[in-house]
């Protein structure tokens, strides 16, 4: 089995954060490029959530391949600027006001930086005026909003009113996800796009920055 | 007949003369509603944040008028912060509570939501002065409500469960890592907690609860939490040694839980004498439990709390229709939501499946249509 593929492996089977950075480290040694280490682990990470919703793997297995993909990504920071350095664009994320659950919002927030994204995390509880007040500093090509508790989907919708009366909406795309979040509460709201899990919320990323 | 000999009659699964029903808990704005009245004390869903005993005598006296207005036949009660606590205020405004849990404020529910953890690494914890069970003033709520109540009503006293209690004051992303690079620590966390609650078991008998009720969560609306080994080798085996102190004061043990329960439900209805949730958003089929555990195992609950936030008074009466008609025959069975009155359930729907529940709930069930 090639490094590569173990690599792919250790995310697949959820083997821990130390198989898995030897794996990598051997594989920065050989001069294997960190784009394709990215392109192993995603592939990895597919394998674990088509697993976890089988059935096969439980939240805890899927929250460990989020650690991992943590990991992995400070490791190949340095490699990945050496690289070029270039980010697809800059996402503005946050778990919105009303709701302090982070597990999913940073298991996007990882997927989406691995993927190449420039990622500003604005964390957990975040209020309207806060997205709209980043949306303006910052100009992200992107606003990812995410909620747990359905009593927190009105911020969305909020969040959605501001950008609007402020004028900044036409200059954004806005994706939303999370558990209770459905295809038709995005229409709904007037956001942009859904994604239905970390692995998702990349090529929707993308995918929106095309339209 | 009183409302304690329908509970009781119900829990050794026979018919009484109507479905007994509760609620696991009400949030603050329900509760000032219902009892008329307004609170000024701190509350948290998932820890104690004072130890004011007039603030929570204040508590335990409005928890009590809305139960007894709601007719409800069983009251659950938390345990309460030692004499002389109180939490540690930070200067980012959290709170520390006993657990080592950061807590935050939520205006909206007007309580402290768990947001954050004091520990950073396992060692922290053996630095971390753990909490004493036998600390006086512990079951100062419960003792209180007994007053209050004396045996008009059913009296639950809460336990948090340790593997619950262990995720919280972890953080979930450094319990999991720790699951997987510690699993000897995150073991002996468990099982530490555990001593606690079977401790503090004998506090709350002491207190004359009727029965033991046992907190957090094991699953997620796909399934459980941890892989089922884990459950086998360690969570189980700590609720048993639980339950089993529960049984020796004569005590019937309930465990609530949300979630998706299917992958461990032969274990856990092996292990408790009842199940509180029964969430029917999260794969949980009440009729499917009943028929398969139904003997031995009472249940609570089934009606979808989100539903009670969302759907019409119509609908809430058929949904409660439908738990009563899969579910109450024999005996076993106590109507509840599928967890508790969140602050966004619209009340005239809890009301609607209090009221359906009385008016469908009376042996022998008969619901037509």
């Amino acid at each position: 089995m090639s490094l590569l593929q173990e690599i792919e492996r250790t995310f697949a089977e959820v083997s821990g954060v130390d198989q898995m950075k030897s794996y990598v480290q051997a594989a920065l040694t050989e001069g294997t490029s960190p784009l394709q280490i990215l392109q192993s682990m995603r592939q990895g990470l597919l394998t674990a959530g088509k697993k976890y919703e089988q059935g096969e793997y439980f939240l805890s297995e899927l929250i460990m391949s989020g650690i991992m993909a943590q990991e992995l990504s400070s490791m190949l920071k340095p490699y990945l600027q050496r690289d070029g350095g270039q980010f697809f664009a800059r996402i503005v994320i946050g778990t919105v006001q009303g709701d302090l659950h982070d597990i999913g919002k940073n298991l996007v927030s990882t997927m989406l930086s691995s993927a190449g994204f420039e990622i500003r995390d604005l964390g957990v509880d975040v209020p309207p005026e806060k997205f709209v007040e980043v949306v303006k500093n910052d100009k992200p090509r992107i606003v990812a909003m995410s909620c747990l508790l359905t009593v927190a989907m009105d911020t969305m919708k909020n969040v959605m009113d501001r950008l609007v009366e402020s004028g900044f909406r036409s200059g954004v795309k806005v994706l939303v996800g999370g558990r209770p979040i459905t295809p038709e509460f995005v229409e709904r709201i007037g956001a942009d796009a859904y994604g239905e899990d970390a692995i998702e919320a990349v090529d929707v990323a993308k995918s929106a920055l095309t339209r | 007949m009183n409302k304690k000999d329908r509970v009781m009659m119900t829990f050794d699964h026979e018919e009484p003369d109507q479905v007994p029903i509760t609620e696991m808990a009400i949030d603050v704005v329900h509760l000032e509603k219902l009892a008329g009245t307004k609170l000024t004390a701190d509350t948290s869903p998932q820890t104690q944040v004072t130890s004011d005993r007039r603030a929570e005598e204040d508590m335990v006296a409005t928890t009590v008028l809305a139960y007894k207005k709601l007719g409800f036949e069983l009251i659950p009660i938390e345990l309460s912060a030692p004499d002389g606590w109180n939490p540690k205020r930070n200067p980012d405004g959290t709170i520390s509570d006993e657990w080592g849990r950061l807590l935050s404020y939520d205006a909206k529910c007007r309580s402290w939501v768990s947001s954050g953890s004091v520990f950073s690494a396992p060692e922290d914890f053996e630095r971390f002065p753990f909490p004493d069970p036998h600390a006086p003033g512990r079951t100062f709520a419960i003792e209180e409500t007994k007053r209050r109540i004396g045996d008009e009503m059913v009296l639950g006293g809460w336990i948090k469960d340790p593997f619950a209690t262990a995720w919280e004051m972890f953080k979930v992303t450094d319990f999991v890592r720790w699951l997987y690079e510690r699993p000897n620590f995150i073991r002996q966390v468990i099982e530490r907690i555990a001593d606690f609650n079977i401790e503090v078991t004998k506090r709350i008998v002491d207190a004359k609860a009727d029965l033991i009720l046992c907190s957090g969560d094991y699953a997620e609306k796909k399934g459980p939490l941890v892989p089922v080994k884990f459950f086998k080798d360690v969570i189980f085996p700590n609720l048993q040694r639980q339950v089993g102190a529960a049984h020796r004061a004569g005590l019937k043990f309930i465990k609530h839980t949300d979630g998706n329960l299917n992958p461990i439900m032969e274990d856990l209805a092996n292990i408790v004498d009842g199940l509180q949730s029964i969430d029917p958003t999260a794969s949980m089929d009440i009729s499917d439990v009943k028929r398969r555990y139904g003997d031995r195992l009472i249940l609570i609950g089934n009606v979808s709390v989100d539903n009670l936030c969302t759907r019409t008074k119509e609908e809430i009466i058929q949904e409660t229709k439908e738990c009563l008609r899969n579910a109450a025959a024999g005996g076993g069975y106590m109507l509840s939501s599928s967890n508790s009155w969140y602050t966004d359930a619209k009340l005239e729907n809890c009301l609607a499946m209090v009221d359906a529940g009385r008016k469908y709930g009376r042996y022998p069930i008969t619901i037509l249509d």
